[in-house]
């Protein structure tokens, strides 16, 4: 995949990119997220 | 060379915006929570650009990317950890409660937090000593980086470099505080992050597309040198053979040393307690991310790739381009490939890079000499000479930082960065996550944690991890060997004796100690925790 064969790599290629675009999606779903303890 | 007059103007420029933040930073810093902590109000985004720049140093882009030119992608890992616990574990898990404490217990350092929170003066001077002593390894190891890649891409003198980058570094930090630090870091990670996407269309682009380049370089594993081959090196696209000495090198020291000591680095815990809300730490999850992805990722992605490249212009492999020293590899890379144009603005990225992560290290040095140190375990709370002493604590670790950068070794800044993430893991992060964690955790429990995590950590490297031990030779001057044992054990690193002992030894001995008083638990966690 992508040019490298061990799946240890491409896998770890991958996971970057997913981790760094789930990181985006985490913040614009938290957006406006209120903490309850500190509402209190 | 880069052109001197372009060069001089782009840097004058920076300066500029620099000196700019820096004198923002000074105008709001009007109390000693402005200087500690920002005033505890800091923008998300100023959070996150912050707390990337910090984190990410010349250390990562020079010596980890030079170290992926030499041993190949296997370091990408090291990415996926950045990012997932680095980024998203510390925000979401570990900022929040750190902040919310810190807030409580009105901490305004790393140290001081864990010390109110187990009532302990010692724990807050002990640890004050820890960042005291070793930080200077650290930030040695980002001075060499940033003086590199000035030496070799304006051909200044490697140790006029040195000097250069920390005194304009230390004006800042000592007039301006956390305020002025936090300004500039933002205002270099915005510029690292244009200066690292640059550099990874460029080469992409130079050798012919994403899954075209990683083929080249996986085409290339039969030109492993035969010496590498037999540490366990199986090409650039591979992880190395397992159990090898590389393996272990890549996988307990760099993976996971530098992965998970990331959470216990007190430099950048401290920068939860400066944002007001929980919100807050949400949103910086946002540019956090993709910030961390654009800077390690792409250099080590680049590093390894870098080999295609010499290999077609100069049939050499990178790690011969750069003389047997990874820590030259991107620096020539970057000078041989790349645009005229984008060697200045490169040099402006690591030169960003190095300042806000130096930056951050000296305030972290100097407070907690000043403040943790002195005037909370000497002192007893008392101001007395406190500001001081802070100011001299920067100076006198400075000192001792520039001093290391002269007298290391080449090709060291890698494990420099990694030693000191390695020791903070075993000696702070039990003690830390019990603290924000676990109410049962007592201050008995927190300082054998600590004096064990930092003994045996310190233990393991004199004595057994062969890397440390050979080189600072006091094993073999005291029992007249280099190691004390021998075989796959001393390819083992600390982080992966010191930590789980340490936090063996917080479960233990909590248990069998006396609880904090519910009103002390409640203070520091709020009612509702």
């Amino acid at each position: 995949m992508l040019g490298i064969d061990d799946p240890q790599i491409w896998l770890a290629y991958l996971l970057s990119i997913g981790s760094a675009l789930g990181c985006i999606i985490y913040g614009l779903v938290h957006w406006n997220y209120k903490d309850p303890l500190e509402e209190n | 060379m880069a052109s001197s007059m372009v060069l001089g103007i782009a840097v004058l420029i920076y300066l500029m915006i620099t000196s700019y933040c820096g004198w923002l930073g000074y105008k709001h810093t009007k109390s000693t929570d402005d200087f500690m902590v920002g005033g505890r109000k800091v923008n998300p985004f100023i959070l996150a650009l912050s707390y990337g720049a910090a984190f990410i140093s010349t250390s990562a882009i020079i010596g980890f990317g030079g170290y992926a030119g030499a041993f190949g992608m296997g370091i990408l890992w090291l990415v996926f950890m950045n990012i997932f616990v680095g980024i998203f574990i510390a925000f979401v898990a570990f900022g929040s409660r750190t902040r919310r404490m810190g807030v409580n217990l009105k901490a305004v350092t790393f140290p001081e937090l864990i010390g109110r929170r187990f009532q302990s003066r010692f724990i807050q001077g002990f640890s004050g000593l820890l960042i005291a002593i070793f930080m200077p390894i650290y930030t040695s190891g980002v001075l060499i980086g940033g003086a590199r890649f000035m030496e070799t891409a304006l051909g200044i003198d490697y140790n006029t470099s040195v000097l250069i980058i920390t005194i304009i570094t230390a004006a800042y930090v000592i007039i301006g505080g956390l305020l002025a630090v936090m300004y500039t870091d933002a205002m270099q990670g915005a510029l690292m992050f244009i200066g690292m996407a640059i550099l990874m269309v460029l080469t992409y682009t130079k050798l012919g597309g994403v899954t075209e380049a990683h083929q080249a370089l996986t085409n290339l594993a039969y030109l492993v040198p035969e010496t590498m081959a037999q540490q366990g090196h199986t090409g650039w696209t591979s992880m190395p053979a397992f159990g090898s000495p590389i393996w272990w090198t890549l996988v307990s020291t760099i993976i996971l040393g530098v992965g998970i000591g990331v959470l216990a680095q007190p430099q950048l815990a401290v920068r939860f307690m400066t944002v007001k809300d929980t919100t807050s730490l949400k949103r910086a999850v946002l540019s956090g991310g993709p910030f961390i992805f654009m800077m390690v990722g792409v250099a080590y992605v680049v590093g390894a790739l870098s080999n295609v490249y010499f290999i077609n212009t100069r049939g050499m492999l990178s790690i011969d381009v750069a003389g047997g020293n990874i820590d030259k590899i991107i620096p020539e890379y970057i000078n041989s490939a790349m645009p005229e144009i984008f060697i200045v603005f490169f040099m402006l990225t690591l030169l960003a890079a190095a300042m806000s992560t130096l930056s951050s290290q000296f305030h972290n040095m100097g407070t907690a000499i000043g403040h943790d140190l002195y005037r909370e375990f000497i002192m007893h709370g008392k101001i007395g000479h406190t500001i001081s002493i802070t100011k001299l604590g920067i100076a006198l670790t400075i000192i001792i930082s520039v001093i290391l950068a002269y007298i290391l070794p080449a090709g060291i800044i890698a494990r420099a960065t990694a030693i000191f993430f390695g020791l903070t893991a075993a000696a702070f992060l039990p003690m830390y996550t019990g603290a924000i964690f676990w109410k049962r955790m007592t201050k008995e429990g927190a300082i054998a944690s600590l004096l064990v995590g930092t003994f045996s950590s310190l233990f393991w490297l004199t004595f057994v991890h062969e890397k440390e031990a050979t080189a600072l030779g006091i094993s073999q001057a005291v029992f007249g060997q280099a190691t004390l044992i021998t075989g796959t054990w001393t390819l083992v690193d600390p982080i992966l004796v010191a930590t789980p002992l340490s936090v063996l030894v917080a479960i233990i001995v909590s248990l069998l100690t006396k609880p904090a008083s519910k009103e002390h638990i409640e203070k520091c966690f709020g009612k509702t925790m």
